[in-house]
């Protein structure tokens, strides 16, 4: 008798579990997707993860990364709904081996700031970048980097670019950067504008925004990975990503946009 | 294929291992005498490196060298040295992340030998000094060779730390575990793969190495 009770009370609590993990992986299905986004991206971000739950009640998980090593990690099967690149090469890679359900579509332009903790006069940056005063300049790596491509584009166009490299410091990603800008390891950076837009008033930055036509345009696009092909709640983040709305977002934080 | 991050990391091994066996051995030789609550609180210190993560270290080491404030700021204007990006910050890195590799198996190595080996040469009039380095180093050789080998080794793997303070300078902080790291991002699946063999190879030799080594000595691979 006693063991018969036990029984279909241990049958009762595995069907209660199974039918707990099967409503747990519905809702997951249906109200998550994962987001994987530039290193650039981290401040604008976090906006737009609160105005898209705002508008949708969808949430987000967002994956910071390079871009290289997120399309690393998406070739190599990591479960991304949607990727948001620093530049269009890597969706383009992404697309052409079957992994994108779409051709990637630009979203924002970035545009790139010379960064310093210290007030030291941008006026005229390449010579205070040649000077004594300056020890080591941070730079996105360019092999893998969009802005750090960006930067040495720029340096080359003044014709400081070897001088430049025997003080560069190398991030791994435009993160990185941010972090040997902000904690004053690095007398100055290349970053992204939104990085002072995203600091406010608690680090004074002191910056200056480099000539656009030093570099070529920083051009991000956007896809929706074959993990999300199938799921409506990636698509509507994609339609937001371009709807004026995040524009504006994007715009308020040193984003070009069309 | 850049051979030069191959290079560095056996250099900066190298480097780091010599002066962990300057600094390591007299520390494990004060740790090997006695207890005393000093004694133990030192030793969880140089042991946290096998337990935290070298993130943790990194971080530490970013916020004390900044040329900007307190230690880092004090060297930078005293001495002109930055150890952030610089390879005397990867080997000062190194020393405090291979720690436990040199000191752990050479104290245990002092604390199995017998007392009475000690107090012999004292009464024959040797210093504590002679003793250590004439009667009770020799008789430990084979732990100190295992504890070199394993230092050196397991700075090869040194990778976080790296990644954080480093900033992948070639030829000055670019190391291989780095550069295999770089070439994922990259794509270029074939460099990595070249780095990777390479550090597998050389560590797999050097540990089989010191298990061979240790079972004609007839003891575990870690005394």
């Amino acid at each position: 008798m006693q063991s018969e009770h036990y029984n279909t009370g241990l049958k009762k609590s595995i069907f209660f579990l199974l039918a707990l993990l099967f409503t747990a992986s519905l809702t997951v299905n249906a109200q998550n997707i994962r987001v994987a986004a530039a290193a650039n991206l981290q401040p604008v971000m976090e906006v737009l993860q609160k105005d898209f739950k705002q508008k949708t009640g969808i949430t987000i998980d967002v994956i910071i990364g390079s871009s290289g090593k997120l399309v690393a990690q998406i070739s190599n099967g990591a479960p991304f709904d949607v990727f948001l690149s620093a530049d269009m090469t890597f969706p383009e890679t992404l697309f052409k081996n079957g992994l994108a359900k779409e051709k990637p579509v630009v979203y924002a332009s970035g545009s790139l700031i010379i960064c310093s903790t210290q007030n030291i006069g941008f006026e005229n940056w390449e010579r205070l970048l040649l000077s004594a005063r300056i020890k080591k300049i941070a730079i996105a790596n360019p092999a893998i980097a969009p802005y750090g491509k960006a930067a040495e584009q720029s340096l080359r166009d003044k014709g400081i670019l070897d001088d430049a490299k025997s003080k560069a410091v190398y991030g791994e990603s435009i993160s990185q950067v941010n972090t040997y800008i902000t904690t004053g390891v690095a007398d100055i950076g290349f970053t992204t504008q939104s990085l002072v837009k995203e600091l406010g008033n608690k680090t004074p930055l002191f910056y200056m925004v480099v000539d656009p036509k030093t570099y070529d345009p920083i051009l991000q696009g956007i896809v929706i990975l074959k993990h999300g092909a199938t799921n409506p709640a990636a698509e509507k983040f994609y339609r937001y990503i371009l709807s004026p709305a995040a524009k504006s977002i994007f715009k308020a934080y040193g984003y070009r946009v069309q | 294929m850049d051979l030069s991050p191959i290079w560095l990391t056996l250099k900066l091994a190298g480097i780091s291992t010599l002066l962990l066996l300057l600094i390591g051995l007299p520390f494990a030789w004060w740790l090997s005498r006695g207890r005393s609550f000093i004694k133990i609180v030192a030793e969880a210190i140089i042991t946290m490196p096998l337990v935290l993560p070298p993130s943790v270290l990194g971080f530490y080491l970013l916020l004390a060298f900044s040329p900007q404030h307190g230690l880092g700021k004090w060297l930078h204007d005293t001495f002109d040295v930055q150890l952030v990006f610089s390879f005397p910050g990867l080997v000062l890195a190194s020393v405090i992340y291979s720690m436990p590799f040199m000191v752990g198996p050479v104290k245990s190595a002092l604390q199995q030998l017998p007392v009475s080996l000690a107090e012999a040469s004292y009464t024959l009039g040797k210093t504590e000094w002679q003793t250590f380095r004439y009667v009770l180093l020799p008789n430990i050789k084979p732990s100190l060779l295992t504890a070199a080998v394993l230092t050196f080794a397991h700075t090869l793997g040194e990778f976080g730390v790296v990644l954080m303070i480093g900033g992948n300078i070639p030829g000055v902080t670019r190391l291989a575990s780095i550069a295999v790291y770089d070439s994922v991002e990259k794509m270029d699946y074939a460099s990595a793969n070249n780095y990777s063999l390479i550090l597998f190879s050389i560590t797999f030799i050097l540990v089989i190495a010191v298990f061979i080594f240790n079972k004609y000595q007839a003891k575990g691979p870690l005394a």
